[in-house]
């Protein structure tokens, strides 16, 4: 626990000393009526409608038998036997390997992007965000599509090629690598921008001490810049993984479904399969396998020691 | 607060973040409001749910125009997928909902969720029809012939596609589904991924009728053809534009499955080499008949405030011109049934006859079993999905 929620937990112990001599129901009706639960209580109800509804639709489906469509069945793990006994765990392979994949290329890239919009650029930065944002205002289904068109056979790379040097190029589409470059282009953004937050909070002042006190570049990006910058590469790389771990387009268009990744298996359960509990047995996995990943994640890298909280 | 750049400050003090953000959630709320205020009266509007085509502006702005109403259109690429969204409960959503013909007489009838036609008001537009699908039309009703489910406008056959300058219509007509299948293919052919079509051609290719429950030793036969199929295929692909451009560049031969519809707008764009064949022979229990040909089915959705527009449009496609626009509609052109009218069949040029090979139309449809639902189809996809996920 840090410093500051045990504060926060001596504070509410500090609350319920006080009011311990009085009936539950009483300190019930005191809690529900403090301003706070009732200004916070539309929020929470739509959050609980909303989003943790749906959830638990899912959740639910996922214990009904195959090829139904209620919820009001007795339950049955036909559902999850199915998925361990047949080749899934190829799908969830491909995904977590894509998306680890996507993270690491996307690490080394953008850092040095961020570093360059933060440090170099400065005061054109901005303007720089925009270009890079701007794709984000084209559906991703549309940009891949232009990637086809570009990496197509006779399309813009290899008839330029082929037209003007002469070099026979085929289809640069189809393959493994061309649905990790989709996702690589598809999530950039999604990795740069917390990064250039990350990178912004490093305090300049910092960097000159630890540069003043003998430090190697290398010293100051390992021990300084690194480390500071952690909250940002953290939420990126998060952001990046769980969004190229659930995609499905990339596989599709550019991959030509050379690999299947575990969101169009849902899809298909959901769609040509007519199995919505089979697809809901899917997604729990997926949630689960992803959920785990990002909370074994963030238990390495202690968040609080990173946003500077531990004394 | 000094602002360096855009990404390192925000300029708004709190109040005015507040107040700013107050005034656009309201905004926002009282916008979903909206719709709700309307609901009661729906003479204004109409959604269509329908395969690519009914969607096109060409088909939907005239009678929009007409009417005065708003139409909303989505385009769908799987019958299951749709049926599954009514079953969901969207038929509070849609007025209209076009799928190939088995659907309404097998599922969306049975289960409530479509609404029978005004046999009096629409039994005359069938005059209009081709031959094939004189009135009463076996697919236009329920199982017991008493009620009419739809109407039926575009159709086409299904078999192989292939670019007749690499290897000859004949050729594929009189080898089949073997030869794409065969060691020599192997690279030269993508496969069309819907997937009900990939199934049911496959259970042909292997022999057998994909419309009857299927033992397990047939089973097996197709498990090793979907098998062979998918790790052969040059790539897999839903998006039938994808496949025709890879067989104009030559990265490809041909396509397993495909329609019609699926070449038709690269033979009207140029290229008359890229073919739909459906082969000679087919298994004997289909009459020898080697393809399937699918008709579609528009209905009107069981929706408890349906639109009164919804019957407006199902009569307003049966007007020649629009029946034209439909059969020519943004992306896939394919004929249609009411080409049984001359007034229909005159607004047509070689061209765009040509463009959904109306030299073999009716040859290729007479080698066709008409599209039903698949009684194995839970264990069949199992397999195709399986081979998929596997591909070598």
């Amino acid at each position: 626990m840090t410093d500051a929620s045990v504060r926060i937990s001596h504070v509410a112990a500090g609350h319920s000393r006080v009011s311990r001599a009085e009936p539950w129901q009483v300190r019930l009706g005191t809690a529900l009526s403090k301003p706070g639960f009732l200004a916070a209580l539309p929020v929470g109800i739509l959050l609980l409608a909303g989003f943790v509804g749906p959830l638990a639709l899912v959740f639910l489906f996922a214990f009904m038998p195959p090829q139904t469509f209620s919820v009001l069945q007795a339950p049955t793990l036909a559902n999850f036997r199915t998925i361990f006994s047949d080749s899934y765990y190829l799908s969830f392979l491909a995904s977590l390997q894509l998306a680890a994949s996507t993270v690491a290329i996307l690490l080394v890239i953008c850092y040095p992007l961020a570093i360059a919009m933060v440090r170099v650029f400065t005061r054109k930065a901005g303007i720089l965000a925009l270009v890079l944002a701007a794709p984000l205002f084209v559906a991703d289904n549309l940009r891949l599509m232009g990637w086809m068109l570009f990496l197509v056979k006779g399309g813009v790379v290899s008839g330029t090629m082929q037209t003007y040097l002469g070099i026979p190029v085929d289809s640069m589409l189809y393959t493994f690598s061309a649905t990790l470059f989709g996702l690589v282009y598809i999530n950039l953004p999604m990795m740069l921008f917390p990064m250039i937050l990350g990178v912004s909070m490093v305090p300049a002042q910092m960097r000159e001490a630890a540069f003043d006190l003998g430090a190697s570049r290398w010293q100051v990006m390992k021990e300084v810049d690194i480390p500071l910058a952690m909250p940002g590469i953290m939420i990126g790389a998060l952001i990046t993984f769980i969004l190229a771990a659930g995609a499905i387009t990339e596989a599709k268009v550019l991959g030509g479904t050379a690999v299947v990744m575990i969101a169009q298996d849902i899809q298909k359960e959901f769609t040509f399969a007519q199995n919505w509990p089979k697809g809901s047995a899917l997604s729990m996995l997926m949630i689960v396998l992803a959920g785990s990943l990002a909370l074994a994640m963030f238990k390495r890298v202690d968040l609080d020691a990173i946003f500077g909280r531990k004394g | 607060m000094t602002r360096r750049n855009l990404l390192q400050s925000f300029s708004q003090s709190r109040r005015a973040f507040l107040r700013d953000t107050v005034s656009i959630s309201a905004g926002i709320a009282a916008a979903s409001m909206m719709p709700r205020g309307a609901w009661a009266a729906r003479e204004k509007e109409m959604n269509i749910y329908c395969w690519e085509g009914y969607n096109s502006d060409k088909v939907l702005d005239p009678f929009r125009k007409e009417f005065d109403c708003t139409v909303k259109a989505q385009g769908l690429i799987s019958d299951p997928e749709a049926v599954n969204q009514l079953r969901a409960g969207d038929t509070k959503v849609w007025d209209i909902i076009n799928l190939n013909n088995a659907w309404g007489r097998r599922q969306l009838y049975p289960e409530n969720l479509i609404k029978p036609l005004d046999k009096a008001k629409f039994e005359p537009l069938w005059e209009m029809m081709i031959p094939e699908f004189k009135w009463p039309y076996k697919w236009s009703t329920s199982d017991d012939g008493n009620e009419l489910l739809g109407m039926i406008q575009r159709y086409g056959p299904s078999g192989m596609l292939v670019n007749t300058e690499k290897v000859s219509a004949a050729t594929l007509e009189d080898e089949g589904y073997d030869l794409m299948l065969s060691d020599a293919f192997k690279g030269k052919y993508a496969v069309l991924m819907y997937d009900d079509w990939v199934i049911m051609h496959v259970v042909i290719a292997a022999g057998f009728s994909p419309f009857r429950e299927l033992t397990d030793d047939e089973i097996g036969k197709y498990e090793t053809v979907m098998r062979k199929l998918i790790n052969n295929a040059a790539f897999l692909s839903d998006d039938m534009n994808a496949i025709a451009l890879g067989m104009i560049n030559g990265s490809i031969e041909g396509s397993f499955p495909g329609s019609v519809y699926s070449v038709s707008a690269a033979r009207y764009d140029g290229n008359p080499n890229l073919r739909c064949i459906i082969p000679n022979k087919g298994p004997e229990e289909m009459g020898g008949k080697a393809g399937v040909c699918w008709m579609e089915l528009t209905s009107l959705v069981n929706n408890p405030q349906l639109s009164p527009r919804a019957e407006d449009f199902l009569e307003y496609c049966f007007r020649p011109e629009t029946a034209k626009n439909v059969s020519f509609a943004e992306g896939t052109y394919n004929p249609v049934g009411q080409m049984g009218d001359p007034k229909v069949m005159a607004l047509y040029n070689t061209e765009e006859l040509d463009a959904f090979q109306y030299d073999t139309l009716s040859a290729d449809m007479a080698k066709c079993a008409d599209f039903d639902i698949i009684p194995s189809y839970t264990k069949l996809h199992e397999i195709f999905s399986a081979a998929v996920r596997e591909k070598a």
